[in-house]
């Protein structure tokens, strides 16, 4: 039998294909140097030994160990190729290769394609020649001005003073200029009122809340834990870094290398560790019977997409199940990645299960207590004791089954109880901190955290700038400083797309989350290029693009629709004129506090809860309480408001508030019927209308109410048939008042017919559309 | 798991053609009807989810060997590298048969159990799918995973993925609505009728129960509908003032959205009224007018879907029986059958049963074994298998699609993922749940990822 094989086996090979023949017709379609399916190409000897996902996929001399031999006989759990089974000859062909020790095969001849645009180094470009001289008062204005000349298109005039000052006042800070400011804005005719309003505007507290906010909504920040049960999470500290960083123009590039790997600095001082919440932000499972594996990998795949989404642009997300169809992003790579943020404690300690214990913070969470050296240390001790004892109490339980009224059981408890009495109060915050044992990282094949691939090694993509060599293991740290430097031609060009995006409502690469190849191209790609070495250049400083963009003549447009500039560029990509933008959910709250003047303009400190709705914590499987906050913590900005992922503020989702499930780099924009409901009928609002109200009646003379109101609400003056509108509607309705003084103390507050009328005037107000847009 | 390879370079292959919005600033747009991908009868769906999990053994899938082994010690080649939750009370666990009584019912002759024997009334209706197959053991993630095809919160929900290819047919209320009875909410609210990452007004809007179903519906203090009417005039006329002056078309939405406002605080009253049903339609659901249940919200859901709504989940929440199941089913069953079952009638007499999908099931099945004791028996949760039944909307009525094997372990022909079964839910609409795409990330998502196949055999 043997012998009749082997003349038969010898009889193929005369005629038969060799074995890198059968590889090349049969295999090398997907497993090539540029696809690689399964991490795996079989077009050159090199890489057939290097194998894929998997492993080697040949050990020279021995088919019958070699995985490849295995997969197309069919003999293990892979079977290939995947369109049926080779021919007996074909499998023996390939096996005579690998007996003979892989010999006889020449590689593909190499071939380049030319480099991606957002891959290659950002150079910069020349300043363009443009026609009209008058316009342009900074380079921006240059390149967009030259691309509007290309169409045949003038750009909008410079938008109204008041328009000016308010649109760059909600941009900036996002709050409305006092009436106070706006008069001395709109009397100060002199050179450079504008640049030195935009000044002012940078160095208010203000200014970092509006910039962390958006920061936040790519760290998907919460005060939650998501999932079935929601726990609250202790990471507002985290929320204040951002603040006090972007407020103090803190360098990006260390903004971004604490938000990676604070905890890792030499020496790291508390905030640096605190920086490192942008990444506890992930989604925490502890639903009981859960397991917990599944959730940890989760929380890392999260880290991992945010990192791509975040600091490249990219969707790495592709590459966890299998490489990246389109950007240089192999599974594998995705895993060297994952395994940078796959060294740290998910669950804390977390030695018994949390029903045992039912104290998350001291069991379940990876917290930095912050406060007094003194308090931070007891609390850690006393926290290590606890810890200490509720295992013990735990394994007392497993061992003897302790039935109700057991006395050892209840000795425990009481121990565990007066430790938690004497625990110092501190402040909490979730951070990242490296396991001492690293863990181990394997990929995943098809994404399945229970099919186990090769084992990996933290280490950069490669189809980026070249990686630092270090003969120890590489850290997250070295993950941060790669991030950010300069030879990353992604970093500089994302962040300024998306601060760009902010102010125009769109940035100059459409698909701010995709700069890979199947994203869109940039809109102006020069511009885009100049902004990102500028930042570079001026020390990675994001109040330096702020003022560029800001006192720009570009930025300064009228959002005026334009019908000639619509037929040539109906999307107004080209900004022939600026966009009218509808406030975030958080801005529309804070525009009407400062209506009201009843705005608290304290800046951080922990999460405070505005009035609601009744029944919007009904929805949660474990319902929580909202005790409504009283005094000025009832109305800070909407920033501050306690966001619960499962059950957010409504008032806040109507108007498209992120979820805070995975990082969100631009907020849907919509107008819906639910949106107008809030505004006209919600508790919150109309508390504020009063507020707003009983201003217009204090502050101004009563043939100047009306002027006034326009000043507080839309920061100018109403034309003459706005102020007639608002005259009749305020006469009808101060009539009706008059005779139905029961519903005016309803309304006010007091029985009070004008002040009730007012309060009708200022609802309109706070329910137009200019209320809530940026013009 | 079935994975088309295809569909990854289909997936990722999208070009920019997919890019969201003709404009950036209307998004609003979307919301109006639009065309499906081809002809399909349905235009609306009520889901009556069954959180928890119910049994698919005491309820739909008629096991007799089961019952003849019962109290047997479950062979292990049956439990080798199954998951269950709470692995710790598995070991060496027992058979358990079912108490109930199953009969053959209709003309079709469907298995049905006496306690649901209001649903057996309309066998004819219905398609029953017994093998019907997720992915996670745990709640939380299967409930996401039934809602949005991940088990991992974040991605649109059928609903918002419905009424985003679909577009809103009800003029003065939310295109879906999400509701809820039992004895506590559902687990991930808002994950699993929400729009992931698809504009917020794709999301469902979950009715209170009470008598306004929505925030913010009553005029706040001191505000008349005459009063409120007037506002909204003065509203309208500043706006139309604004549009003028920008040109901006978002202006004009805004002006309508104030308009639908209104109507909506006018119509939800008398949607909410049950009192002007008939007394032999409130008999026929076993409704009460203010009193809140289950019932209740099925006889809502029809006048909802009379008012052009495109998705309505109906939440029942009390079926997680891991002991006690008798007792259990005893409480869940009688709140359940008889409004299902006269759901169905009442959408069929009124000629909308064409139109629209019911869809009954839960989040898992249950397990053959016994958890907890002798006389506290119940079971544990199962993925491998549950039971799902749908009618109405272009469903195939009178036949059970999909077998297990004889204990009721796992499908032995016609294994339906939940991937399958949104997929083929989604055709029922006419919609091609390949081609309704939303680029996010720089991906296309969709609703059943990379999966899914529409069950031929439940289309009529």
């Amino acid at each position: 039998m043997k012998r009749l094989l082997a003349i038969l086996l010898c009889a193929a090979a005369l005629a038969a294909q060799s074995g890198p023949e059968v590889l090349r017709a049969k295999c090398q379609g997907c497993h090539n140097a540029k696809n690689r399916a399964s991490g795996l190409a079989l077009d050159t000897r090199d890489a057939v030994l290097a194998g894929g996902n998997r492993g080697s996929a040949a050990a020279p001399g021995k088919p019958g160990e070699s995985r490849l031999v295995s997969a197309i006989r069919h003999s293990g759990e892979l079977k290939m190729p995947p369109g049926g089974k080779l021919s007996q000859t074909e499998i023996a062909a390939v096996e005579r290769w690998i007996e003979s020790g892989l010999d006889g095969m020449n590689g593909p001849e190499a071939k380049s394609a030319p480099k991606h645009w957002a891959f290659t180094p950002a150079s910069r470009p020349a300043e363009p020649a443009v026609g009209d001289a008058g316009f342009a008062r900074n380079p921006i204005d240059k390149f967009v001005l030259a691309r509007l000349e290309k169409e045949g298109l003038a750009p909008s005039a410079e938008a109204s003073r008041e328009t000016l000052l308010r649109r760059v006042s909600f941009d900036l800070t996002g709050l409305p200029p006092t009436p106070a400011e706006m008069a001395l804005f709109a009397a100060d005719r002199s050179e450079g009122a504008y640049e030195r309003a935009v000044e002012r505007l940078l160095s208010s507290p203000h200014y970092g809340e509006r910039w962390a906010r958006h920061w936040l909504d790519l760290a998907r920040y919460a005060d939650s834990d998501g999932g079935s049960r929601d726990e609250p999470r202790q990471i507002w500290k985290y929320r204040d870094w951002v603040i006090r960083a972007i407020g103090s123009d803190m360098p990006f590039d260390r903004f971004v290398v604490e938000q990676i790997a604070g905890d890792l600095i030499p020496g790291a001082s508390p905030d640096q560790i605190v920086a490192t919440g942008f990444q506890r932000n992930s989604l925490l499972q502890i639903e009981a019977g859960t397991d917990r594996e599944q959730y940890r990998v989760e929380a890392v795949s999260d880290r991992v997409d945010t990192y791509g989404t975040v600091f490249l642009g990219l969707s790495a997300g592709c590459a966890r199940c299998h490489d990246h169809k389109f950007d240089p992003l192999a599974q594998r790579e995705y895993y060297q990645l994952f395994a940078f943020f796959n060294n740290v404690d998910e669950y804390g300690p977390a030695l018994p299960p949390f029903s045992e214990t039912n104290d998350l913070e001291v069991t379940h969470r990876p917290l930095l207590a912050l406060g007094k050296p003194a308090d931070t240390a007891r609390y850690d001790a006393l926290r290590e004791q606890m810890l200490a004892l509720y295992k013990e109490r735990f394994d007392y339980k497993e061992r003897a089954k302790p039935k109700g009224g057991d006395a050892g059981l209840a000795a425990r408890n009481e121990t565990i109880a007066a430790l938690k009495k004497q625990l110092p109060k501190v402040e909490l915050s979730l951070v990242m901190r490296n396991l001492p044992e690293p863990r181990e990282t394997f990929i995943h094949l098809g994404g399945d955290f229970l099919r186990r691939g090769v084992r990996v090694f933290p280490s950069m993509p490669a189809g980026f700038h070249a990686a630092p060599v270090s003969k120890d293991p590489l850290t997250r740290l070295d993950l941060a400083k790669w991030t950010v430097n300069p030879a990353n031609p992604l970093l500089a060009r994302v962040t300024v797309n998306r601060i760009w995006s902010h102010y125009f409502g769109r940035g100059i690469v459409e698909t701010e989350n995709d700069f890979g190849t199947q994203g869109a191209k940039p809109s102006h790609s020069e511009l885009l290029d100049w902004l990102a070495t500028e930042f570079v250049a001026r020390g990675w400083s994001q109040k330096a693009i702020h003022r560029l963009i800001a006192t720009s003549a570009v930025y300064r447009q009228s959002s005026a629709f334009r019908a000639d500039a619509a037929r040539v560029d109906p999307r107004n990509t080209l900004l022939a004129r600026q966009n009218r933008l509808r406030f975030d959910a958080e801005i529309v709250r804070d525009a009407a506090l400062a209506a009201s003047g009843l705005l608290e303009p304290k800046t951080g400190g922990p999460s405070v809860f505005p009035p609601q709705p009744d029944g919007a914590m009904d929805a949660s499987q474990v319902k929580k309480s909202w005790k409504e906050s009283k005094g000025a913590d009832r109305f800070r900005r909407g920033m501050y408001t306690h966001f619960w992922r499962i059950t957010p503020h409504p008032a806040l989702v109507v108007f498209d508030q992120p979820g805070a499930m995975m990082a969100c780099t631009r907020r849907s924009r919509t107008t819906t019927p639910l949106q107008a409901l809030t505004l006209l009928n919600d508790a919150a609002f109309h508390e504020l209308a009063r507020g707003f109200a009983s201003r217009i009646v204090k502050e101004a003379a009563p043939d100047a109410r009306i002027g006034l109101a326009f000043q507080l609400a839309l920061a100018r003056d109403p034309l003459a048939s706005e102020r007639d509108r608002l005259a009749r509607l305020y006469s009808v309705e101060l009539d009706d008042f008059r005779t139905r003084p029961e519903e005016a103390a309803k309304m006010a507050g007091a029985a009070d017919p004008e002040l009730a009328a007012w309060t009708s005037v200022a609802r309109v107000l706070m329910n137009t559309d200019e209320f809530i847009t940026r013009e | 798991m079935h994975i088309n390879r295809r569909h990854f370079f289909e997936r990722c292959g999208t070009g920019l053609a997919r890019i969201a919005f003709a404009s950036l600033l209307a998004e609003s747009a979307g919301a109006a009807p639009k065309q499906p991908h081809f002809g399909g009868k349905a235009k609306s769906i009520i889901y009556l989810f069954m959180e928890g999990g119910p049994s698919q053994l005491d309820l739909l899938d008629y096991k007799p060997k089961l019952a003849e082994m019962n109290g047997q010690t479950t062979p292990p080649s049956l439990l080798e590298g199954k998951r269950f939750a709470f692995m710790e009370r598995m070991a060496a666990p027992k058979l358990y048969g079912t108490r109930s009584k199953f009969e053959r019912r209709g003309q079709s002759g469907q298995w049905i159990s006496n306690r649901l024997r209001h649903v057996g009334s309309v066998a004819d209706d219905i398609a029953i799918v017994n093998s019907v197959v997720t992915t996670n053991v745990n709640h939380s993630p299967a409930m996401v995973m039934a809602h949005t095809g991940s088990m991992v919160p974040g991605r649109p929900s059928l609903g918002a993925w419905l009424v985003y290819g679909l577009g809103s047919e009800a003029k003065d209320l939310p295109a879906f609505v999400a509701m809820t009875s039992g004895p506590r909410g559902p687990r991930n609210a808002t994950d699993i009728w929400g729009s992931g990452f698809l504009p917020t007004e794709y999301q469902g809007v979950p009715f209170l129960n009470g008598p306004d179903p929505i925030f913010n519906l009553q005029n706040p203090p001191g505000v008349s509908t005459e009063r409120q009417s007037r506002a909204i005039d003065a509203i309208r006329d500043l706006n139309q003032t604004r549009l003028d002056a920008t040109g901006d078309s978002e202006i004009a939405t805004r002006i309508a959205s104030y308009e639908m406002a209104f109507r909506m605080q006018a119509s939800c009253p008398d949607l909410m009224n049950l009192g002007t049903e008939s007394a032999s339609t409130l008999e026929m659901y076993g409704a009460t007018p203010g009193k809140a249940s289950f019932a209740n919200n099925c006889l809502l859901a029809r006048r909802l879907v009379e008012r052009g709504v495109r998705c309505v989940q109906v939440y029942h929440t009390d079926w997680d029986h891991h002991t006690n199941i008798e007792r259990g089913l005893d409480k869940v069953c009688p709140e359940v059958d008889r409004p299902a079952a006269a759901l169905i009638l009442d959408l069929k007499r009124r000629g909308l049963l064409d139109s629209t999908v019911v869809a009954w099931g839960g989040e898992f099945g249950r397990t053959p074994m016994r958890e907890g004791g002798e006389g506290a028996a119940g079971r544990n949760h199962q993925i491998d298998a549950m039971s799902v039944f749908l009618a109405g909307g272009g469903v195939r009525g009178g036949v059970t699609v999909g077998r297990t094997d004889e204990l009721g372990f796992k499908p032995v022909e016609d294994p339906v993922h939940v991937h399958d079964l949104h997929a083929t839910l989604l055709r029922l609409f006419g919609v091609d749940h390949t081609k309704l795409t939303y680029r996010y990330q720089g991906r296309d998502f969709r609703l059943t990822d990379v999966h899914g196949n529409p069950v031929r055999k439940l289309i009529a």
